[in-house]
């Protein structure tokens, strides 16, 4: 198995930011991926596969995060994760 | 009224209640130390997940309960607690504190989650502030299970008659546990409007108040109270006049409500026939889709600190240019007028920073501080040609006292629009520059600025301030700093006029675009597009709907021949009094918070 670690910073489109359900929702994607995944922002970095991690870094709307993922399937986590990321997901409450 | 009697909140979920207080008093099991042995650390990690799995259902149950009385968003606030819940991570450590500093679970689960909820609670977001809640409503239950407790009824023995809950604070699961009917209304010290059960009270569509800072030590249960979730106010012991007045003003915010409902997608046309564009307020995002619902026809003002508010670094040029593209998108066909940095040399980051001013709004800020360090307006210049390829975005220069920051301004978009065009970059090289009327120098060139200007548009907050010398953050000025001043009514009138003789747009995006006296000044000095902060535009779109153009006009001009604030005051409450009543517009004034 190619071993492979993968960065890449991501602009949080989310108008209401990534807040305990959006998160809920990153997490569920990050699961699914083998590879361990490290979410930063300024200096703080995360599990990103705990909700309680991804809540505490309080990514409003705008703020940049850094996903970092190691493992063999880094590259599709990455991706997938960002596309979630900057996506406006747009709630009603 | 005695003010003893009076406990000030916030109110999170409007509406009146009166009835009986029942003071419920939930704290965290108290949990003793105890230190187990090796042998037992299986088990003990056991009773951790059984406890999990028990909780687990019971969230579950209360996330089919709130999708069947609130709705499929509303549930999901349980879905997120049943993965906060189940956090691995999280359990992880709890895991760790048994096995290897041999706690019971109840011990390291409690240490766990204390060292998070501190975390949280000293977080400088707001947001996760609010989350503090259902953290503690999590662990509560866990701590419940693991202790072979229940969570008994919480209403239990607060009798026969339907209460007001009154709580240090209000969970998620609390609040839809509490039994419509038996339960009229919710009070607490702890949380504000984005807190989870205050979300929960708006679409049960209990009154609720919170941030009783206080206030709950006073209250003992069993004393008759009035809750009032519209104006924030817990009444103990209110008088049958009382309960009357409350209960008066709210038939009229709900007729007014309904009023305000009925007319969100009809245009904003006086009754003899004048159009009015109205637009929307935006400082944050999350107001975008809020403009939207509320028929703003366009932003008026796209402030954009909050895009550097906070931040180590300025946003990069491709990060504006996807923003306002998004923006100028989502509003098509209608205009987004976007303002460039209005912010001072404190607010931004440490590479551009300065010391602090001695008077910091006649300092060095807005324009000036963009001007003076021009990267930073050449990148927003450069970001806005690039949206402007895709939508109608703007750009509007906040802070105006000189022609030569028009003309300075221009030559930078020159110059962004040549390179942009030699790297074979898309944009919209149409730029239409506004300027923010707001000081007196500006309101005076206004001739002279229309000619180097595209559109202007009157920022009255700091008009009044600059024009009336009164710094509108000092309490102690509040009552002299007065939109509807004499000196202001005429420089808004001079701008008005000088922007009608030369066809240039002009508009208004202060706080009077949304003050309904100053709404009906406004129409009747001329002007004819008004952007005003999203909740505002239902109210101020009914308003023009009940007035005539001709009535407005004839206040402007007694306006206009004023000597004092009062003869300004009467003369616009006059011709407000012929076409609407004024006890109803009282009632749709909520306090400001």
């Amino acid at each position: 198995m190619v071993v492979s670690v993968i960065e890449r910073s991501v602009m949080v489109a989310n108008r209401l930011g990534l807040h305990a359900r959006p998160a809920a929702e990153f997490v569920k994607i990050a699961s699914k991926f083998e590879a361990d995944i490290k979410v930063s922002r300024d200096n703080m970095e995360v599990n990103g596969k705990s909700i309680l991690g991804v809540m505490t870094l309080a990514a409003e709307c705008g703020s940049t995060l850094v996903l970092q993922a190691n493992g063999g399937d880094a590259e599709a986590a990455v991706e997938e994760l960002a596309a979630m990321l900057a996506t406006d997901f747009a709630e009603e409450i | 009224m005695n003010h003893e009697r009076v406990i000030k909140g916030l109110g999170v979920s409007p509406g009146i209640t009166v009835g009986p207080v029942y003071v419920m008093r939930a704290e965290l099991p108290a949990i003793t130390h105890r230190v187990i042995s090796r042998d037992e650390v299986t088990d003990e990690v056991e009773r951790l997940h059984q406890a999990i799995e028990v909780v687990g259902k019971q969230l579950e149950g209360l996330r089919q309960h709130t999708l069947d009385r609130a709705g499929v968003e509303e549930a999901k606030i349980f879905g997120a607690q049943i993965a906060m819940l189940k956090d691995e991570h999280f359990l992880g450590e709890v895991e760790t504190l048994v096995r290897e500093n041999l706690l019971t679970a109840e011990r390291a689960f409690e240490f766990e989650s204390l060292e998070l909820r501190e975390l949280w609670a000293q977080s400088s977001s707001a947001t996760l502030q609010q989350r503090v809640s259902d953290l503690a409503g999590i662990q509560t239950r866990v701590l419940h299970a693991l202790l072979g407790q229940s969570l008994e009824d919480v209403l239990h023995g607060a009798g026969d008659r339907p209460v007001i809950v009154v709580a240090r604070e209000l969970t998620p699961g609390l609040t839809v546990q509490l039994e419509q009917g038996k339960v009229t209304g919710l009070a607490s010290e702890f949380g504000a409007r984005t807190s989870h059960a205050a979300i929960l009270a708006r679409s049960l569509e209990i009154p609720c108040v919170m941030g009783l800072v206080g206030g709950i030590d006073r209250i003992h249960s069993g004393v008759d109270a009035l809750l009032d979730g519209t104006r924030g106010v817990l009444l103990l012991d209110p008088t049958e006049e009382e309960i009357k007045e409350a209960y008066g003003r709210e038939g009229l915010r709900i007729r007014l409500g309904r009023e305000l409902e009925a007319v969100v997608d009809r245009a904003a046309r006086t009754k003899d026939g004048s159009n009015v564009i109205l637009r929307g307020n935006v400082d944050l995002p999350e107001e975008i889709e809020s403009a939207i619902e509320h028929g703003a026809e366009g932003v008026g003002l796209f402030r954009t600190e909050f895009l550097v508010v906070g931040r180590t670094q300025l946003p990069g040029e491709d990060e504006q240019a996807s923003f306002f593209e998004r923006i100028g998108t989502r509003f098509a066909p209608h205009p987004v007028v976007i303002r460039s940095y209005d912010l001072g040399g404190d607010k931004f980051p440490a590479a551009f920073r300065t010391a602090p001013e001695a008077n910091p709004f006649l300092g060095w800020r807005a324009i000036r501080v963009c001007l003076d360090q021009p990267d930073i307006m050449r990148t927003q210049i450069r970001a806005i040609l690039r949206a402007r390829a895709s939508a109608d975005v703007r750009l509007m220069l906040p802070l105006v006292t000189q022609i030569e920051e028009v003309m300075r301004t221009r030559e930078l978009i020159g110059e962004a629009v040549e390179q942009l065009q030699k790297d074979g970059v898309p944009i919209g090289t149409d730029l239409p520059v506004g300027v923010m009327v707001e000081t007196p120098a500006a309101a005076m060139m206004v001739e002279q600025l229309s000619e180097c200007a595209d559109f202007l548009s009157v920022g009255t907050n700091d008009l009044t301030q600059y024009t009336l010398a009164v710094d509108r953050g000092n309490a102690r000025l509040a009552d002299r700093f007065t939109p509807l001043h004499p000196a202001v009514v005429r420089l808004l009138k001079r701008v008005v006029d000088c922007g009608v003789r030369r066809g240039k747009d002009v508009s208004v995006c202060g706080e009077m675009a949304s003050e309904p006296l100053s709404t009906l000044l406004l129409l009747g000095l001329g002007y004819r597009v008004l952007s005003s902060s999203p909740g505002a535009l239902p109210l101020v779109r009914w308003l023009i709907r009940q007035v005539e153009i001709e009535a407005t006009e004839r206040a402007a001009a007694a306006a206009l021949a004023a000597s004092t604030n009062d003869e300004v005051t009467e003369a616009l409450e006059h011709a407000m009094g012929e076409y609407v009543d004024l006890d109803l517009l009282e009632a749709g004034r909520l306090p400001v918070s």
